[in-house]
């Protein structure tokens, strides 16, 4: 078997698709068991929604239009959550070259929340239980986080580990678009694609060279592996 | 009994069964026709630490868009999108991800049971399933004319096999009623489309290849007809065209998220849509240089500037960029439709795509290849009469709740209770299930077979299947075996079918010869390959073209709207992402921020920030709406993107039943919607004024938007 080459997973997000319908953020939450924390919870700011779409009003009514925008864990190539770590929970994975949480180590300092620039980290208050038979639909695939541990999206790397392992087992590569996070997976409007940054010829990559690409906050030198493509006007683009 | 087997006979039947295996690989939890396996052979949905895939269809809104579930150990996992179905090519919406948490709810019926409906002092008591059937059975030998039967939009098996059963019985063919259908205003497009084109279907807007869209009041994206298709096309028409990104411009008194992400927002006055789509189709023939038919003439440009607000010179503007489009398109729904005009607004869009000429052509319209079932209003309010005047001896209802969904002003609850037999198929303890006699639970959708056929959003000829993805639950049963069982019971032969395995089986057996992608030499075949690609379509895209033969000289009277008076508003509600309100028990539906104004778990009303504040409201200032219906209370949210004069309150919330996470939630708009419809029978509400009254209450909503940098404030 050929030597594997590894891949660098990257997320394009085209604005000019997107429509802030948020079908991703419920995706991500029920592949990923992320709970849901009902009404006076989500008051308080604490809701555990691993993508989120931001919604901005632009203009003044009639020319009102908000714009949309899904934030998600950006994966940063030099992310400012992993070196304030203390128990070296908030860690880069090697072979998947992103961000990843280890629960169990976790202690729930909250210093990466505090460092992320993206606020893409969540927490867990308390333990949230779901009343049976509620429970039978948790993926087995994924840790189910109780109180005290942050969390944070993981490019869905139980995926991302499925695929790679089925493609090994049949002796080949990963096919482009093969493997897909949830978000990606249901993106209505096909605004979401994922896919190997190293490959040149990966549809991910011929999107995050486009000429409306641009990096969320791109100052602060965190080399985020998500592209966003901006939204263009009437007869841009 | 022991019987002697040759060898030869063994070796023979040996071999039928590996061949029987080999063709079964659609057979899933709930395979009636089961081949014995050794035990080395564990049934794929047992075996340990492997996941197994089902195809079946979405039931939480009438779209039908296909699913894949994923399931271990026989639970069901996840939900993903089917990447071959016509309707949505892999993707799915938020109400189609969350339907496990519908499976799996703990709020489900889990046994037929018999309620003290008329004697509270009567203990309600569970029931078995032969005593359930001999009820139903007892029930159809009433006198057939006071039989009746209301049912939802899906699934569409069951509503073949009730018209079937009404025609055996001789009694009056079901009805179909959903809120969500109303608020997009079906009827009414069903029956433009008839009246212009001759066949009641849905049309098809082909919205990926059109380069100029006038939408009016079509939520596409979020609510209306199929919207997973019309978003996955609105991706297309932007960023797929490499020449050019397709223009959407939407008119419509409060923004949708449609309209929010429009290139244009035009806030015409809510009623007055007729008007304006007159108006634009008289100025696109004369810059298409063609003559201006009859029918578009009713009303003058200026009348209709006067009436929608909108200026002479943008209505030419619009009409230019219309008329000079290479593939221009109109499309229209929701709150265009559900008004006194609606039947005018329809029929005058679809004589716009007309006049353009765009009609079977890329980017234009086409019609839907399977009829459509209209849900009116009107005979809903017939139905009701019928109740009220003890016409009615007992009723059936399955996959809707019309004490909730209908407008309480039609009287539906006082009219429940002058029925003496009300049995009720439900899944769930919602409104109308609390007031019927009987409760004998349908599986949910993921632990049943069906099919939709009725499916708005597909570029091509489709059934779509669904199945059993995990064995049922709980001691519920198919309502299709249920009715068949009592149909046999009750000593008639009313129907030809077994159960409704059968049922569907011979109701797909004429697609076996209809050029689909698949077919088979015999129906055990085909059934195997329909279940596992999750239902059967042509392979290549292809619709009915509407052929128009001559325009009417008038689409109908036109009633200008009346403008509020002096301190009320107009009043409208709008389906979100709970859709007609059955996806409120849904927590992760609950917990999910509404797209514009990002609450969760409650109602909220949508006020122009000026209105507001001239009334002196704050946000989560708690008011009091008020027509000549009813009145409902809710928290204020000043929505920036909203007429002044108009008020709105989304639809779905405000439950006294259906579960913990439903009830005791916001505010049903329901309650205080008109009971009027319009000339195609559908809920006619745009145009109701309402008062508003602060009631001095806060109660604070759960957004996840911070206000800092909206208002200045938190």
């Amino acid at each position: 078997m050929a030597e594997e080459r590894p891949a660098k997973w990257g997320l394009v997000v085209d604005l000019d698709r997107c429509t802030g319908c948020n079908a991703c953020i419920v995706a991500c939450a029920l592949e990923n068991n992320v709970p849901f924390v009902g009404e006076d919870e989500v008051a308080y700011g604490r809701a555990l929604y691993w993508i989120r779409t931001q919604r901005y009003w632009e203009g003044e009514y009639p020319e009102v239009t908000p714009t949309f925008q899904p934030v998600m864990c950006q994966q940063c190539g030099n992310a400012p959550c992993e070196p304030v770590c203390p128990v070296y929970a908030s860690v880069h994975s090697e072979e998947e070259q992103i961000n990843l949480a280890v629960y169990n180590r976790c202690v729930g300092t909250r210093y990466c929340a505090n460092n992320c620039p993206y606020f893409a980290r969540v927490f867990n208050w308390f333990d949230y239980e779901l009343p049976e038979p509620m429970r039978s639909y948790l993926n087995p695939d994924v840790t189910v986080r109780r109180r005290g541990v942050m969390e944070k999206c993981t490019f869905c790397v139980q995926r991302i580990v499925r695929g790679r392992q089925k493609a090994r087992a049949e002796g080949r590569e990963l096919r482009d678009g093969e493997v897909q996070p949830a978000c990606v997976q249901a993106c209505p409007a096909e605004a979401l694609v994922f896919g190997d940054l190293s490959d040149p010829e990966s549809r991910v990559s011929q999107l995050a060279r486009s000429q409306r690409r641009y990096h969320l906050l791109e100052a602060l030198g965190t080399l985020p592996r998500v592209t966003y493509l901006k939204g263009v006007g009437n007869h841009g683009g | 009994m022991s019987e002697k087997i040759s060898r030869r006979d063994f070796l023979k039947l040996t071999a039928m069964g590996a061949a029987t295996t080999a063709v079964m690989t659609g057979c899933g939890p709930m395979s009636r026709y089961v081949v014995r396996r050794p035990y080395t052979q564990m049934p794929e949905y047992n075996q340990t630490g492997e996941s197994t895939y089902y195809a079946s269809t979405c039931r939480e809104c009438p779209a039908g868009c296909g699913i894949i579930v994923r399931t271990r150990e026989g639970r069901a996992l996840t939900i993903e999108g089917n990447p071959n179905h016509p309707v949505n090519r892999g993707r799915l919406c938020a109400r189609g991800l969350t339907a496990q948490q519908g499976l799996y709810n703990p709020d489900r019926i889990r046994a037929p049971r018999f309620q003290g409906r008329s004697n509270p002092a009567t203990p309600g008591r569970d029931l078995t399933w032969d005593e359930a059937v001999q009820v139903v059975a007892t029930a159809l030998q009433k006198p057939p004319q006071r039989i009746a039967f209301l049912l939802g939009l899906a699934p569409d098996h069951l509503y073949d096999l009730v018209s079937e059963l009404t025609q055996a019985l001789g009694a009056p063919p079901p009805l179909r009623y959903n809120a969500l259908a109303a608020l997009e205003g079906r009827t009414t497009l069903i029956e433009a489309v008839r009246r212009l084109f001759g066949s009641p279907a849905l049309p098809y807007f082909d919205l990926a290849q059109a380069e100029v869209t006038l939408a009016f009041g079509a939520d596409f994206l979020q609510s209306w007809l199929s919207p997973v298709t019309y978003t996955r096309a609105y991706g297309a028409m932007r960023q797929g065209n490499p020449r050019r990104r397709g223009e959407l411009i939407v008119f419509e008194p409060r923004q949708s998220l449609t309209a929010g992400n429009a290139d244009r927002w035009v806030p015409i006055v809510p009623g007055s849509e007729a008007h304006v789509v007159l108006a634009l189709g008289q100025r696109v023939a004369e810059l298409r240089g063609l003559p201006v038919p009859e029918a578009f003439r009713a009303v003058r440009p200026e009348e209709a500037a006067q009436v929608s607000g909108l200026p002479l010179e943008q209505l030419e503007t619009l009409a230019q960029t219309f008329a000079t489009a290479t593939r221009p398109l109109a499309l229209v729904g929701g709150s265009a439709l559900t008004q006194p005009n609606g039947l005018v607004t329809a029929q005058a869009v679809l004589a716009l795509n007309a006049l353009v000429g765009n009609l079977g052509q890329p980017g234009g319209v086409f019609l839907s290849a399977a009829a459509a079932t209209p849900t009116p209003l009107a005979e809903v309010k017939a139905l009701v009469e019928r109740m009220q005047a003890g016409e009615v001896d007992v009723l059936f209802i399955h996959g809707v709740n019309p004490l909730f969904e209908v407008p309480a002003a039609l009287g539906f609850e006082a009219a429940l209770a002058r029925v003496p037999l009300v049995i009720n198929f439900a899944a769930f303890p919602d409104e109308t299930a609390l007031k019927s006699d009987y409760l004998f639970p349908d599986h949910s959708p993921l632990e049943s077979f069906g099919y939709q056929r009725s499916l708005a959003g597909s570029d091509r000829p489709a059934w779509s299947a669904l199945q059993p993805v995990v064995v049922p639950l709980y001691d519920t049963r198919a309502t299709v075996d249920v009715l068949l069982a009592a149909a046999q019971a009750s000593g008639q032969a009313l129907l030809p079918y077994r159960d409704e395995v059968d049922f569907i089986q011979q109701k797909i057996l004429p697609l076996i010869n209809a050029g689909g992608f698949y077919t088979a030499p015999e129906i055990l075949t085909f059934w195997s390959r329909w279940l596992q690609h999750g239902g059967w379509w042509t392979p290549a895209a292809g619709l009915p073209t509407p052929t128009l033969e001559r325009l009417p000289a008038s689409f109908g009277t036109l009633t200008p709207p009346t403008p509020p008076a002096e301190g009320a508003f107009y009043l409208l509600t709008y389906a979100n992402h709970l859709g007609d309100g059955s996806g409120a028990n849904r927590p992760w539906l609950q917990e999910l921020p509404d797209a514009m104004t990002t609450v969760t778990w409650n109602s909220w009303v949508e006020i122009h920030p000026r209105t507001a504040e001239e009334l002196g409201l704050k946000d989560d200032d708690v008011v009091r709406i008020t027509t000549p219906y009813g009145s409902v209370e809710a928290s204020v949210y000043r929505y920036p993107a909203i007429r002044p004069d108009t008020l709105a309150i989304p639809f779905g919330q405000g439950h006294t039943a259906l579960g913990r996470w439903a009830e005791g939630r916001g505010c049903n708009p329901a309650q205080v919607l008109p009971a009027g419809h319009n000339a195609a029978g559908d809920l006619a509400f745009i145009g109701t004024t309402a008062t508003l009254t602060p009631t001095g209450r806060r109660r604070p909503l759960a957004r996840v938007e911070s206000k800092e940098g909206v208002y200045g404030e938190h």
